[in-house]
């Protein structure tokens, strides 16, 4: 099973719920698929860890990545990117929308509306069953609510990121699947992937899951881990 | 209760719940607003009050009004506000208020970035305020240690009356790990009855109590400034925490390093380690009362080549940890204070360039 995504894919969720490393490695995902991709950067209140740390090995698979002026990269001002309109405008096979965590990181989709309107546009609620607020269907629907309402769009489909970092076990992946498929059941909206690093991929009775799995490797770092390691191979574009 | 993964600065707010503190009173600042976000929901869940100040001015007075009245309270800012509550804190202290003090530090001088930096670190250890006070000041080196403090840090600001700082970098509040919860650290909240204004009908005594740093007697001064005195030595015997890294080895070199900065240097000892060259690292978890004597003995192993001190700063522990050397080994600094954090292979560098 793969995921076969094309147009505009927003990603959203909850703070902390790991949306741009999701972001990141479907983006990956996508244009090792052939397909051209671009991702922006939306995230305007996270200071740190956001896409743009991802950049340079994203550009090295030719991905297009958009992020506010080089001037502005640390700034914590709402500065979204001329370009992020642009992209929307003339979209690459793929285009992928990291939005910044809750219901004040979508309010800036709010204003690409004009720009959305009428485009096929996947908005999709990350969920990570670990995380504070997420915890029980209840918590999500809530998450949901207030994002739909803040960035005046329809989440149209579910992913479910459960992890505890290095701490994560199969059981917690299957845990988290369970949760986004409970989930799933009170919405109706489809579960779109699931995600897990490569070693816990491995371990997975994919038969237990009816969807998609999207390997997930790790780019934002703490500056503790060594550096100057090769690439994840996940990463390399087979030509 | 089974593991979470909370940010730093999420984490910080639900320890300081777990430790009963139902008060929690600050003002906006990158990077440690999230504290503010998290607490402004789960506090009223709780039966707390979160508010936000007018400042960070005012926050330290709503801080000073809580701790007198015999509340546990918190707050959290990040460096240009500590330095605008640094007034408020020589009060508290002055006073002997327990409070609990948190900076999740940035750049600076001045407004200056947004990155993590350890450049607070004489702010917090040598006044900052005004007048001789200290902060008992502790300083995680990751999300789990920062819970634990900040737990601690009610528990250790009643026992001295005396306000307690965490000091973490940006990084300690904008990374994500996992965590847990310790039940055994949460205490109940010590009787105030003896010193606080917590209300003549809520106790039982008819003993006025008065709160206040004024003390226009030059003896009762002087009484006051040899009482805190007491408390700072009492503090230097039983409060100091550190951890030895790689201790029990024949090491060349010895770093100390704490918060974040530490654990880049663990990483660049265990590569070190592979090339058989040895390094071992001191660091302070309680920067005030310092580990004087744990600096002194490890520097002074006799394999022990020179002693470094690793830094998001220009220099300033370095300069306890030179006091505490006592002149027995060079002591060296590396620092860097923009926003960039040294990676381990920069310290292996600089480690190699002293042998």
């Amino acid at each position: 099973m793969t995921i076969n995504f094309t147009d505009i894919v927003i990603v959203a969720g909850n703070y902390g719920s790991g949306k741009t490393e999701t972001a990141v490695n479907l983006a990956a995902a996508c244009r090792r698929t052939g397909k051209s991709v671009a991702i922006a950067d939306l995230d305007l209140v996270n200071p740190y860890f956001r896409t743009r740390e991802a950049r340079i090995p994203l550009e090295a698979m030719g991905i297009q990545v958009v992020l506010p002026d080089r001037q502005y990269l640390f700034a914590d001002l709402p500065i979204l990117a001329p370009a992020v309109a642009d992209i929307l405008r003339q979209p690459a096979d793929v285009t992928i929308l990291d939005a910044g965590g809750d219901d004040v990181g979508v309010t800036v989709l709010a204003s690409l509306a004009a720009v959305l309107k009428n485009k096929p546009v996947r908005m999709l609620q990350v969920i990570n069953a670990f995380r504070p607020f997420t915890g029980d269907v209840a918590g999500c629907l809530k998450i949901r609510k207030e994002i739909e309402a803040s960035g005046k769009i329809n989440i149209t489909g579910l992913i479910s990121n459960a992890n505890l970092m290095d701490d994560t076990s199969v059981a917690h992946i299957y845990q988290g699947y369970d949760l986004v498929k409970q989930v799933s059941a009170h919405t109706g909206l489809p579960v779109e992937f699931i995600t897990a690093t490569p070693e816990i991929r491995s371990q997975l009775d994919l038969n237990r899951i009816t969807c998609p799995v999207l390997t997930l490797d790790r780019h934002l770092l703490p500056p503790w881990k060594p550096t100057g390691a090769p690439p994840p191979s996940h990463l390399k574009l087979k030509t | 209760m089974a593991k979470v993964l909370m940010k730093g600065n999420e984490a910080i707010g639900e320890a300081a719940i777990r430790a009963g503190c139902k008060n929690y009173f600050a003002y906006p600042i990158t990077p440690q607003s999230e504290v503010a976000e998290y607490l402004s929901k789960r506090l009223p869940e709780e039966g707390g009050v979160f508010l936000q100040g007018e400042s960070e001015v005012a926050v330290g007075y709503m801080i000073f009004g809580a701790a007198g009245a015999g509340e546990r309270v918190m707050t959290t800012s990040s460096s240009p506000g500590i330095s605008l509550m640094s007034e408020a804190l020589s009060y508290i202290a002055a006073a002997q208020c327990p409070a609990v003090f948190v900076n999740i530090m940035r750049g600076g001088p001045g407004l200056g970035g947004i990155l993590p930096s350890q450049g607070d670190y004489f702010q917090a250890t040598k006044g900052g305020g005004h007048g001789d006070y200290h902060l008992l000041v502790l300083a995680p080196d990751g999300v789990q240690e920062a819970v634990e403090m900040t737990m601690q840090a009610f528990t250790l600001a009643e026992k001295y009356r005396n306000p307690v700082m965490i000091m973490g970098d940006g990084l300690i509040g904008q990374m994500m790990e996992p965590v847990e919860f310790p039940d055994g650290l949460k205490t109940e909240p010590t009787n105030k009855d003896d010193w606080a204004t917590n209300g003549m009908a809520h106790r039982n005594s008819k003993k006025r109590n008065l709160v206040k740093s004024l003390f226009l007697d030059p003896t009762a001064l002087n009484d006051n400034n040899l009482a805190l005195k007491a408390k700072y030595a009492q503090m230097k015997k039983e409060e100091v925490q550190y951890e030895l890294v790689n201790a029990d080895t024949d090491y060349q070199v010895l770093i100390t390093s704490y918060g974040t900065m530490s654990r880049v240097c663990r990483t660049a000892i265990d590569m070190l380690k592979e090339e058989g060259i040895e390094v071992a690292m001191l660091r302070p978890k309680t920067l005030f009362p310092f580990p004087e004597k744990a600096v002194f003995d490890a520097s002074g192993k006799e394999s022990c080549q020179a002693v470094i001190s690793i830094e998001m700063s220009m220099g300033q522990m370095v300069e306890d940890v030179e006091r505490c050397v006592k002149g027995r080994r060079p002591v060296e600094f590396y620092g860097e204070c923009g926003g960039d954090i040294p990676s381990p292979e920069k310290i292996i560098e600089i480690i190699k360039a002293l042998l």
